[in-house]
């Protein structure tokens, strides 16, 4: 494989995270756009823990997603209580302030003569990990959809389970879902948590596959991209976010011919496709009679 | 004590262009119960046609003011025709996702008419600025004021004292009862839409005038801040956009003086942070209710 | 006369209305009973334009209303007070009545009518400047009822106008409507509450399933005895 396709491929494949991350929030009937913030909490801790701390890829990933999520949880109980425009403002403010932090953040350290860490706006140069361990980009692309299909493995569970159940009440009517005896309150701060960890963990690969940070990647064009994932894929299944990464980032990325006018021809096929499809190309409807396809058993043979 | 009395001037100048902005995004969520992000970016448009017929045609301030204001409503009404009108009751996010698709549309067909980063706005005013004391006052801050509030009291007389206010506020009340009660609610949501981007392209023109420079980053700011003045100074009022505005402006030229930018521009995301948290129905506005959530699908 | 004709209309993919015709005649009551689910509500919605049918042609006095917009239909003379008393709630009372009247022009003729209002709804002239959300629920029916008579319609719809009031309201309110019918309008009303329905009503509808299934006067109806039981009950039940 060239490089430029691995490289298409592996943004793909992180950006699914923060798309996955949004998409398990508009299960639960909450627009975010603020997941970016997770997914900045991940990609520094991350970084910091190789680069400066000298951790093993495998424990900085996992810390990424842990305090992310943990963080994810943090923010979930003051906006508990908001819904609709006001928690997708909310995180939008939660997100920029993420990001401005990290405008002022220095925690500098020398390390073999070299001052390395994050460094303010300037960013978080010289997260090398996957050069000084001889990592090759082929094999960074399979741990990153490694963790992508387990992440997807977890969602069809998900799918299965009470829980999932559970989540897609909240998101059809919490008050309902509350009369019925779910705990909506601890439900909603464990989505919340579980998104944010799944961002945490995008930004953990984002970190070691680019190798140095910026607070301005972390903005709210991002936020707003990884909710639109979700709505032009679809919200019947976790699939449905990867297929707008990669729409969006592979169909366009190789269609050069349209150049200047991708977005003039992307922002309006996206319109026409919602008036279309208000839920999205794998809706719940369209995902219902897929799966039945394949429950309805073939009768039994000779 | 002197520096704090000039920032909060300036600020109460910059901030009446964010409560306009305000303004016309409590107008387009009141009707529509759904948030449009392409609100900035049809004004931008506005903004970029104003300013090639100033670039191109030397044309003077008064008609890149109303080619700016007209193109803002054309946009504004491509936006509402292709992300608001054909789509479902219940599918809020959809037209919310897809008017962040018609966001970056229109950002590319600006920039592919006049590609380079900044281009030039005609000024408001070149007076020097009033000196009152040790104070100064801007004479395009003034103008920019005292518009703001002209325009918002306006819309206020429109909305209480005319036929087609109290067709859009039934609308906005219950649009059931309002097609009932033989309102033409269809009318009414364009209606809307022209008013909010007719107010937003003044709000465009006044700052750009007075920045003297237009770049595309321009869509996005004006959501943004039109966007935050809005929720801080409570959703589906009409006083508090413009004091939210005023807040907002407020609280960054302070914080922008003892701190710097970046600090300033934090201030103001932790205010509507604190704002949505503690007091989620903004400085003047309803309590938030059920009906408001456009992340549902009864919404 | 109002004429509905074979009225279909789906709601998603469930056919609501099966193929509804039925007359109302000019300057009489004409109620519409049936289960919850019947349909009856669809119907109502259906005729003022809110729901589009799928076929079938409104009429009223030879004017086809099917397809107009809800604007039109009210223009055309048809008003329908809805199901759970939709009122603005954010508009004072004097303003709901202006929104009634929006379809005309006659600045004279509205204020006049709005003082012919709150002479028939004192209650409501009490609380003229009072935000419409803030009315108890039998004068918030009184309000609808009064918004949608500013339109002047020729046939007044009503949708349950007795749901959830208390029965001195319940009746005051079908007082209200026989007084209307006295003074001419023709009035087609969907209700669950037969036994007031009978006192006023000259004649009746039964739908079920999203059809017709009865037609006839009080008196039939007071005959049959499938009616009498699913609709009258035991008189004890009488409200």
């Amino acid at each position: 494989m060239d490089d430029y396709l691995v490289g298409v491929l592996s943004n793909i494949g992180i950006v699914s995270f923060i798309a996955l991350s949004a998409w398990l929030l508009l299960l639960t009937g909450e627009i975010s756009f603020g997941q970016q913030a997770f997914f900045a909490i991940g990609a520094y801790a991350a970084g910091i823990a190789t680069a400066l701390w000298g951790w093993p890829l495998g424990a900085a990933l996992g810390w990424s997603a842990a305090i992310a999520g943990g963080a994810a949880v943090l923010v979930g109980v003051p906006t508990l209580r908001l819904h609709g425009l006001y928690f997708a403002i909310a995180t939008l403010g939660f997100a920029e302030m993420v990001r401005l932090l990290f405008e002022q953040f220095h925690y500098r350290v020398m390390i073999d003569g070299e001052l390395v860490g994050p460094n303010g706006s300037d960013g978080f140069r010289g997260i090398r990990y996957i050069f000084e361990n001889d990592v090759g980009s082929l094999q960074f692309l399979a741990l990153i959809y490694l963790l992508l299909a387990a992440a997807l493995a977890g969602f069809m569970l998900l799918e299965r389970s009470r829980l999932g159940v559970a989540f897609r009440m909240i998101g059809e009517d919490d008050t309902l879902a509350a009369l019925n005896g779910l705990a909506v309150a601890r439900l909603k701060i464990l989505a919340a948590g579980l998104a944010g960890a799944l961002a945490g963990l995008g930004g953990g690969l984002y970190a070691h596959l680019t190798t140095y940070v910026e607070p301005r990647v972390f903005d709210v064009m991002l936020g707003v991209h990884s909710l639109a994932y979700g709505l032009i894929g679809g919200l019947g299944t976790a699939l449905g976010p990867l297929l707008g990464v990669v729409i969006d980032i592979g169909l366009l990325e190789s269609v050069r011919a349209f150049a200047g006018y991708r977005m003039i021809v992307f922002g309006g096929l996206v319109a026409v496709l919602l008036i279309v499809r208000p839920r999205g190309l794998l809706d719940e409807a369209l995902v219902h009679r897929i799966g039945r396809l394949f429950v309805r058993a073939p009768p039994a043979g000779p | 004590m002197v520096d704090l009395v000039q920032n909060t001037i300036d600020g109460l100048m910059i901030g009446s262009s964010y409560g306009l902005l305000a303004l016309g995004f409590t107008l387009i969520f009141g009707v529509m119960r759904r948030l449009n992000l392409s609100y900035g970016p049809s004004v931008m448009v506005g903004a970029y046609l104003g300013t090639l017929v100033y670039v191109q045609l030397a044309a003077g301030p008064l008609v890149v003011l109303v080619v700016t204001v007209l193109g803002s409503v054309l946009a504004g009404l491509y936006v509402e025709r292709l992300c608001f009108a054909p789509m479902a009751a219940g599918a809020g996010v959809a037209s919310m996702v897809s008017s962040f698709a018609i966001w970056m549309q229109l950002e590319q067909a600006a920039v592919l008419v006049l590609p380079r980063h900044t281009y030039p706005f005609p000024p408001l005013a070149t007076a020097d600025p009033l000196a009152f004391g040790p104070f100064y006052l801007r004479v395009d801050g003034l103008i920019m004021l005292a518009c703001a509030l002209a325009l918002s009291a306006g819309v206020q007389l429109l909305l209480y004292r005319s036929r087609v206010g109290l067709a859009l506020r039934a609308t906005i009340n219950n649009p059931v009862a309002a097609h009932l009660a033989g309102i033409d609610v269809r009318t009414a949501v364009v209606f809307a839409f022209a008013l909010a981007s007719a107010v937003g392209g003044i709000a465009g023109y006044l700052v750009l005038a007075t920045d003297q420079q237009v770049t595309p980053m321009f869509g996005m700011w004006a959501t943004f801040k039109g966007l935050i003045a809005m929720m801080i100074g409570g959703l589906g009022s009409i006083p508090g956009a413009i004091l939210g505005g005023l807040v907002l402006g407020v609280v960054e030229a302070n914080s922008q003086w003892y701190f710097g930018p970046q600090v300033r521009d934090l201030l103001a995301y932790v205010l509507l942070f604190a704002c949505l948290v503690l007091r989620p129905g903004g400085l003047l506005g309803e309590a938030p209710s059920r009906q408001q959530d456009t992340g549902r699908r009864g919404a | 006369m109002f004429e509905v004709s074979d009225i279909v209309a789906t709601y998603g993919k469930i056919e609501a209305l099966k193929g509804v015709s039925l007359k109302v005649e000019s300057g009489k009551i004409t109620c519409l009973l049936g289960p919850n689910g019947a349909g009856k509500t669809t119907l109502m919605m259906t005729i003022a334009g809110i729901l589009q049918p799928r076929r079938g042609a409104i009429r009223l006095d030879g004017m086809d209303l099917a397809g107009l917009s809800p604007a039109r239909i009210v223009s055309r003379g048809v008003a329908l007070v809805p199901e759970n008393r939709l009122v603005f709630p954010q508009m004072s009372v004097r303003e709901n009545l202006l929104a009634g009247a929006y379809q005309r022009r006659d600045r004279a003729g509205i204020d006049s009518d709005i003082d012919r209002m709150y002479a028939r709804f004192p209650r409501l002239k009490e609380r003229r400047e009072q935000m419409a959300g803030t009315l108890s629920g039998g004068e918030q029916q009184m309000l609808a009822v009064a918004r949608a008579l500013m339109s002047r319609p020729r046939l007044l719809l009503m949708d349950e106008p007795s749901l959830g009031l208390a029965p001195l309201i319940v009746a005051e309110i079908f007082e209200i409507i026989a007084e209307l019918n006295r003074d001419g309008t023709t009035i087609f009303l969907v209700e669950q509450n037969a036994h007031m329905a009978l006192k006023v009503a000259h004649q009746f509808f039964l739908m079920e399933q999203g059809r017709i299934t009865f037609s006839g006067t009080p008196g039939q109806l007071a005959e049959d005895e499938v009616i009498q039981r699913a609709y009258l009950g035991s008189r004890r039940a009488a409200g």
